[in-house]
């Protein structure tokens, strides 16, 4: 058999000789049945000692009066070689002073002199149950730690491949932003510079959380941009990037991606969608437009699945709003939804420079929603055409 | 609310709940697993308490066809409300997921 790999290990510190020879009778069926393991120390200095070369020791049972080093010095010693152990004294009995001592140096109980095994007994178990418990919270909170810290760089992940810097040009403006939820969602967006003026802009969900879901997008995000640079088709291009994720898909994931390349010489909007929500085209008079469906599939599901397109012409003062889901499902603490409607209400009057609508939308999701949980990144793109 | 799941001549029929987001999605993703036996051959999902789902939701539905494919079962949802069959239809899934408009029609289909 192992070496009584469940036994818990206690180290009795005293020095007179009798004991050793005591606790080893008294306690044999303890030891016996693998319960427990006892090694014993002289004195402090040596209990140091052997603290020091067997981590494996759960709990001191130590005498005060000692020469060398006595009980309550060895008490403060203990933390700095074994942190992870219990310390129960041995005092006089009616030693207060001594007790009172010894529990302020961390002791955790005390028992008397001379010593009844039965109570010693029921002391062990105490302490020990207690070290247990001690443990179980302490690795709880190690697992916590590694939950949070996996958010955190997931939440870096998805911060650090969204644009900061929006292109300025004559011809139209750009504006972005995301509020991410509590355990980090997949959205994201990008801005891409493409060949002869045009500018490409894409707003993606990835499913899932945490890191997989933000290596996922990292994927996304990059796969979308080194195809999309090549290609101009916005339908080719998803096709192209459903693909490679298709290929490479073991957990199941999948983005659901709007791809548009806005052309300024022809004020033409094109774009192809992966399963996304579709854009809302805000015109200068007032009124709007759904973005008519193309019919594509989230990237990642269906191989071979193929993305048709379409173009829409703009007007200088139009603004096209790219959003996720997060605004439309974003719930107030009556449990309603923000929805379209109130969407489409921020712009019963025309929307005035990309910033401000964006903000004016984050503004009103966010009063909205007051303080009810936010479950899912919030995330808007909007592009403004202006004169050539 | 969790799943509940029954047998019916071979059929195995799942209520799902009445919303699954990113906050419950793992849950449901559990309970479906462990309602559906490695032997079963035809599945039908019926969504009528379903109010909502969440692309986290879509992604449980989609691992759960992917797995009963591999198992070679027939899958079918149906009874999906407005808003839950829009889900579907926007992000594509309907090209991918067998949908019917009762329970009647997807026991029918993952039995034909």
């Amino acid at each position: 058999m192992d070496d009584a790999a469940g036994a818990y290990r206690i180290l009795v510190v005293d020095d007179e000789p009798d004991l050793e020879p005591l606790v080893l009778q008294r306690m044999r069926r303890s030891i016996r049945s693998g319960q427990y393991q006892f090694v014993f120390a002289q004195n402090g200095v040596e209990a140091l000692q052997k603290l020091g070369q067997d981590s494996n020791i759960d709990m001191v049972l130590s005498d005060i009066n000692m020469p060398q080093m006595d009980g309550l010095s060895l008490l403060e010693h203990i933390p700095d070689v074994a942190p992870d152990t219990r310390s129960v004294i041995i005092s006089a009995y009616g030693d207060m002073k001594n007790i009172r001592a010894a529990m302020n140096r961390g002791a955790f109980d005390f028992v008397t002199k001379p010593l009844d095994f039965d109570d010693l007994r029921v002391t062990i178990e105490r302490t020990l149950n207690n070290l247990d418990a001690w443990r179980q919270a302490e690795s709880s909170r190690l697992r916590l730690a590694a939950i949070e810290s996996e958010l955190d760089v997931a939440s870096k992940m998805q911060q650090s491949i969204l644009p900061t810097e929006f292109p300025e040009s004559r011809h139209y403006e750009i504006c972005g932003n995301m509020t991410p939820a509590r355990e980090v969602g997949g959205d994201f967006f990008d801005i891409l510079n493409l060949e002869n003026g045009c500018v490409g802009l894409a707003i993606a969900d990835v499913s899932g959380k945490g890191v997989p879901a933000a290596l996922f997008m990292m994927a996304s995000r990059t796969l979308l941009k080194g195809t999309a640079i090549g290609l101009y088709d916005p339908g080719k291009v998803l096709g192209e990037v459903n693909q490679l994720l298709y290929d490479d898909n073991e957990a199941m994931m999948f983005v659901t991606l709007l791809y548009a390349v806005y052309d300024p010489e022809r004020r033409s909007l094109t774009y192809a969608n992966g399963g996304h929500t579709l854009p809302v085209l805000f015109h200068a008079d007032g009124t709007h437009t759904i973005l008519p469906s193309t019919n594509g599939i989230a990237l990642g599901v269906m191989s071979g699945a193929e993305y048709e397109q379409a173009t829409v012409s703009c007007s200088p003062g139009d603004t096209i709003v790219f959003y996720t889901d997060g605004v439309t499902e974003a719930f107030n603490n009556e449990g309603e939804e923000f929805g379209m409607d109130r969407l489409l209400q921020i712009f019963e009057s025309a929307p005035g420079n990309c910033r401000s609508t964006i903000d004016a939308i984050f503004n009103t999701v966010s009063d909205f929603a007051g303080d009810a949980p936010q479950f899912d990144d919030i995330t808007c793109l909007a592009l403004r055409c202006s004169d050539h | 609310m969790p799943i509940e799941s029954r047998r019916d001549a071979g059929t195995l029929i799942i209520q799902t709940e009445e919303r699954v987001d990113s906050a419950n999605a793992q849950a449901f993703y559990q309970e479906l697993d462990s309602a559906i036996e490695s032997d079963d051959k035809a599945v039908v999902m019926d969504m009528e308490r379903l109010a909502y789902i969440s692309s986290a939701g879509l992604r449980v539905i989609l691992q759960t066809a992917r797995k009963l494919q591999q198992q070679n079962a027939k899958f079918a949802i149906c009874s999906l409300s407005g808003t839950v069959r829009e889900v579907f239809e926007i992000s594509g899934f309907d090209r991918v997921i067998d949908i019917h408009s009762s329970q009647e029609d997807a026991v029918a289909a993952v039995n034909g």
